[in-house]
Parts: C-alpha cells; structure tokens; sequence
C-alpha cells in the first residue's frame, strides 16, 4: 500500500502486516461485489436469467467477508492499539466494508427484478437505464481503484460522477411516472421504478466509499 | 648465562610463529580443500593459491548474474505473461504481456502493492492462496473482466477467458503463467456456427431430393425401383444425420429451455421403444429382460427419453451377439446411499454384445466417435436394408438429453457378460408408490 511507505511507524511492522492483510481482505470484497454487480447487469439487460441465479450464492460469500473483516478490525483495535493514520484506517475499512455490502445486497435485489421483468417485452427506457447501471459500475471501479491507490483526489472526484447517475434517476423516473394509459399490467413499469431507485442508492454507496478514502488520506470529513 | 636466555625466548617466540604458520596454513588448506579439487602444497604457495580461488569465485558470480539477467530478459519477452507475488501477496514482477494482458501498464517495478490493488480479480488471488496452502502448482480458468473507470470504456472492453497456471516457489513466493484463451475459444465457436449453418443449408435440398425420389419410386416398376429405394435409404440417412446435428446443436445452446417435463412411467415407455425395435431385435433372436420396480415415475420430456432409449437399444441391438438378451435393471437409491437430498433413479442398460474397447471409453460421447468395434463389426445380415451403421451422433444425443434432465450417464464395460453397460442416473424421481419387486 502506499501509504504505508510513508508510516512513520516502522517499530510496529506487525500492525502494518494486520492492516495489509486486511485491506486485501477489502479488495478480495470489492471484486466479489464488482462481480455481483457485473451479474445483475447482465440479468437485467441481456436477459440472462443463469446470472441472476448466480448472484444469491455470491451474496452469501460477500456478506461471510464483511463479518470476517468486521471482526478483524475489531480485534487489531482492541489488541494493537492502534494510533493516528492507522486508526483511521481501521474505522474507515469499517463503514467501507458496510457500503460493500450494501452494493452486493442491491445487485442481489436487481437479480430479483430481472427474473420478475423476464416475461414483459422491453422497456423504451432500457437504453437509460443501462448507461446508469455501467456508470454506477464504473463508479464502483472508480472508488476501489481510489482506495488501493489511496488517492484522495479520485475519492472526491466520485460525488460529481453521483451527479450524472441522480440526473438520470429523476429522468427516467419522470418517464415512467408520467405514462398514461397504460395497456395490461403495470408491473413491469413498477419493476423498472423499483431497478433505477437500487442503482441510484448503489452510486450513493459507491460514493461513499470514496468519501471513506479522502477521510483516511486527509483525516477531514468532507 | 643472559645469551641462553635470550635464545631460549627467540627459540620460544619462533616456535609460536611457526605453530600459527601451521595452523594458519591448514586452515587455508581445508578452506580451499572444498572449493578446488587440487590439492596445494603447503606454505607461502597458498596466499596466491587463495588470490586465484577469490578471482574464480567472482568470475562464477559474474558468469552467474549473467545468466540469471539472460533469463530475466527471456522471460520479460515470453509469449505468454508472468507474475510472480511474495507472501503477503505483493506484486514482485510481472512480464510484459501479464502487463498486457491484466492491463497493468500504470504499475511501476519500483512499487511494491498488493495484487489485489493492481488487478481485482478474486480468482487469480483464490489461486495464488491455494497454490501457498497446498504447495502444489495448480491451474484455474475463468473469465476475466478488465476493470475500466470510464463508463463509456466499460461498456466496449471485451472480457475474456484467462487460463492462469501458478507454482509455489521458496519464501511462500507464488509464480503465475498467465494466457489468453479467447482466441481459442472463439475458434471453437464460429466452428460450430459454420457447421449449424451448413446443416441449416443442407436440410432444404435434402428435403427436395427425397420429395422427388418418392415421386420416382411411386412410378417405377421393380426391377427399377431398385435403384430409387436405395436412393431414398441414403437420402433419408442423410436427413436424420442432418436432422440429428440440429437437435444436438440446439441442445447444446439452450439446455433446458425446450423440455415438456411430465410424468412419464418408466416401464412402459421401455416397452414401447421395444415394440418399435421389435424387427430389428426378432432378426436377431435377442430378447429384453427388465428388473426393477414396477411404477417409476419420473419427470421428464416424453419424447426426448423416448429417442434416449431408442438410441441406446438400437446399439445395443446392432452390437449383440445373435440370440443373447438385453438386461435393463432399475433401481431407486435411497438418500441414505447417494450423497443428495433426495432419491435417485438409477438404470443400468447391460447387452451381452462385444462391449467398448477401453481405448474408446472416454470419448464414447463425443459426436462423429465411432469406436473401433463399431468399424470393424458387421451386422450380422449385411445385405438387408435394415442394416445401416450408425452415424456417430446416437450417444451424443442421449447425453445431451439426459444432461438437460440434470442426470448423468456413464458407459462402462460389464465384467460378467462382457457387453456394454450403461449406467443413467436421474433426481427427478416422482414420489412413487415403493412396491414390492415382484420380477
């Protein structure tokens, strides 16, 4: 990590060692949940329901890493004592680990719409809202790619990306809330509803987690 | 008396000079003992002796570092990547196409971060973990998605599959060899595409030809239409080949997309198949025998287990031997015997025929396989015109059914009657009455 080039603690190698391991331990996380949100993307939009059913399985592993480095950061803390930057370290992967999982839950809950939205024909909104899922996931990407760099920059660069997906939400949102006479079920409009408002709240995650990485880099809250 | 004195410490002071002279010699002797295979004379001749020693040592050292940055250099420029991560994971090196293919141009060799910061690929770490742990070289496929930060990038960068082959190496090192195997892939997949098309191409004229065979055997007298019947055997050979590769094509691509599952007794439609071989079997005096229970329901597509046993009789058929018997046993192993959650429905089919070679019983599956017992056995009346050898897709066929029905099939040879023996095993048993085998 990089930031452990600059620990001005060297005497406590074993504490830096905990907090590699960890952080790996984040990583490992953050792929299971690119993945996950990778799946429920191709459920959703390629109308592959073998990926949808993917993606409970997936969740089960994603939520076994949170409570393993829930406790593991516990467990450095009341052990080793840690001060200053390493402390921020271990309470930020705390939040971070809980905004990971939040996303994994998401995609899981996309993975449900997909298999319900299966029968209808598509949507004329379907093109907005995958540019919102790829943008939410290159968010994501954004935000871990933030934290194995530790650069503080791209962490505050997330909330302007936030941007677009929110616009996008109330786009879309309109469009669907505006339909009139609408022919047969509504279900697949309510479906679409329930999809965007997930996707919006993963980018909300996704920025958060970038928030958690300026704060570990600059001690500030933004 | 002073004089004697005197010469008795100068006596005393060179015997010391002279002890450590000895000692200092048999230490270089036995220093240098190990690193030459001559032996040197003892005494001043060993100062040189070990300048010469030094200067050999650094020449290795030197012909050493050489070869060791030749290697580097081989393996930066190899064709396939390279990475290799300490114990904590740690990006040590990577080669130039590993840079190419994991995308990792940024990373600098100077920097030493964890892997998982430069790729976030959860397999390739699963395997590197497993390789420490078991210290045995492993390999693992799966498809790997480039990361990109730019929504726009994402939705154009293509995934691909990656073959990763690692190798535990000393101080918990791990060493990756890392491929691209889309290309192969690929490859594989618009084969296949070329040969749906062809037989797509194929159906339409073969249908022409055999309408006007038809029209022509209707019009001729025998002895003519001797020749159209034999047309229309061939026609119609090709037809169900062609028909045959469709089925198994569009199995393939869509496993369980088309089945009309129901209930289906598992006797009668044994029975029914039978009926309809009943020619082909009478000419050869087998006989069929079941044992098992009498009820078994199972959920399954009616007509796509029909073709199943229809293809495995119709062998077993052409490679009996005449006037031997069919077995086919059925029996339900209860949960208590098979590791799953619920029962499942095994049927051994078991002919007295010539059996598999052993050469041939991995790829029995495989489409176009024809074995050699299958090349060299002649049906027992070659002339008939029932007598048509198989082409080749039959057990690829029932594979690709039963595997859509989520059983397995396993084709052995039986040690008592030496024919062949296959072996079904399917989970979607109907709760059936357990009666009592009254056969």
């Amino acid at each position: 990590m990089k930031a452990i080039d600059y620990n001005p603690n060297p005497q406590r190698p074993q504490l830096a060692r905990a907090i590699r391991r960890l952080e790996r331990d984040i990583l490992r996380m953050g792929a299971l949940v690119e993945q996950s949100f990778r799946l429920s993307h191709q459920a959703l939009f390629a109308r592959n329901l073998t990926a949808a059913e993917e993606l409970p399985r997936l969740d089960k592993k994603i939520d076994r890493f949170y409570r393993q480095i829930e406790s593991d950061c516990t467990a450095i803390m009341t052990l080793q004592a840690p001060t200053a930057q390493d402390l921020r370290f271990l309470s930020a992967f705390m939040q971070l680990v809980r905004d990971l999982e939040r996303i994994g839950d998401y995609a899981e809950d996309l993975a449900e719409i997909a298999i319900k939205i299966f029968p209808y024909a598509p949507h004329p909104s379907m093109p907005d809202i995958e540019a919102m899922s790829l943008h939410a996931q290159s968010m994501l990407a954004t935000s871990l790619k933030a934290l194995g760099d530790l650069d503080e920059a791209s962490g505050r660069r997330l909330k302007h990306l936030d941007d677009t997906v929110d616009d996008a939400y109330d786009r879309v949102y309109q469009t669907l809330a505006q339909q009139r006479d609408v022919p047969g079920v509504v279900e697949p409009i309510v479906l679409l509803a329930l999809a965007i408002r997930c996707l919006e709240r993963m980018a909300d995650h996704a920025t958060n987690i970038g928030q958690r990485v300026a704060y570990i880099v600059t001690g500030q809250r933004s | 008396m002073l004089l004697l004195g005197f010469f008795l410490g100068l006596a005393v002071g060179i015997g010391f000079w002279v002890w450590q002279q000895v000692q200092l010699n048999r230490y270089l002797g036995r220093l240098l003992r190990p690193l030459t295979s001559h032996s040197y004379k003892m005494g001043l001749l060993l100062i040189p002796g070990l300048r010469q020693e030094i200067a050999m040592v650094k020449q290795n050292q030197q012909d050493l570092q050489q070869s060791l940055q030749t290697y580097q250099d081989l393996l930066d420029f190899a064709p396939v990547g390279y990475l290799q991560v300490d114990e904590e994971n740690q990006l040590l090196w990577c080669n130039r196409q590993a840079q190419k293919i994991l995308y990792l141009q940024s990373w600098q060799p100077e920097q030493v971060r964890l892997l998982l910061e430069l790729v976030r690929s959860y397999e390739l770490d699963h395997l590197i973990e497993q390789t420490r742990d078991l210290q045995k070289p492993q390999t693992g496929e799966w498809i790997f998605h480039p990361s990109r930060d730019d929504a726009a990038e994402m939705a154009t960068i293509k995934s691909f599959a990656l073959r990763a082959s690692s190798l535990p190496l000393p101080n918990g090192q791990v060493g990756v060899f890392l491929e691209n195997r889309q290309p192969l892939l690929d490859i594989n997949q618009l084969r296949d595409r070329y040969f749906s098309d062809l037989a797509h191409e194929l159906r339409t004229p073969l249908t022409s030809i055999r309408l006007v065979a038809e029209t022509l055997q209707t019009r001729l007298e025998p002895p003519l239409n001797r020749w159209v019947n034999r047309l229309m055997q061939e026609v119609d050979r090709l037809i169900s080949l062609v028909q045959s590769w469709l089925d198994l094509t569009q199995m393939e691509a869509n496993p369980n997309m088309q089945l009309q599952a129901k209930a289906v007794e598992l006797r009668s439609l044994i029975t029914s198949v039978w009926e309809t071989l009943e020619p082909l079997a009478g000419r050869q005096h087998l006989s069929l025998s079941y044992s098992g229970p009498e009820n078994v329901w199972i959920k399954a597509d009616q007509a796509r287990m029909y073709q199943v046993f229809l293809n495995l009789l119709d062998n077993s058929i052409k490679y009996s031997l005449p006037s031997t018997s069919i077995h086919i046993e059925a029996k339900i192993l209860s949960t208590k015997d098979n590791h799953t959650a619920s029962p499942i429905l095994e049927i051994n089919l078991i002919d007295s025929g010539v059996g598999f070679s052993e050469a041939d019983l991995p790829h029995v599956f495989e489409r176009f396989y024809r074995g050699d017992k299958a090349r060299t056995h002649s049906p027992q009346d070659g002339n008939s015109i029932g007598a048509i050898v198989g082409n080749g897709l039959g057990l690829a066929i029932v594979e690709q059914i039963i595997l859509a029905h989520g059983g397995s099939i396993k084709a052995m040879n039986h040690p008592e009657t030496g024919g062949a023996w296959m072996q079904l095993q399917f989970c979607e048993v109907m709760a059936n009455s357990l009666s009592q085998d009254y056969s």
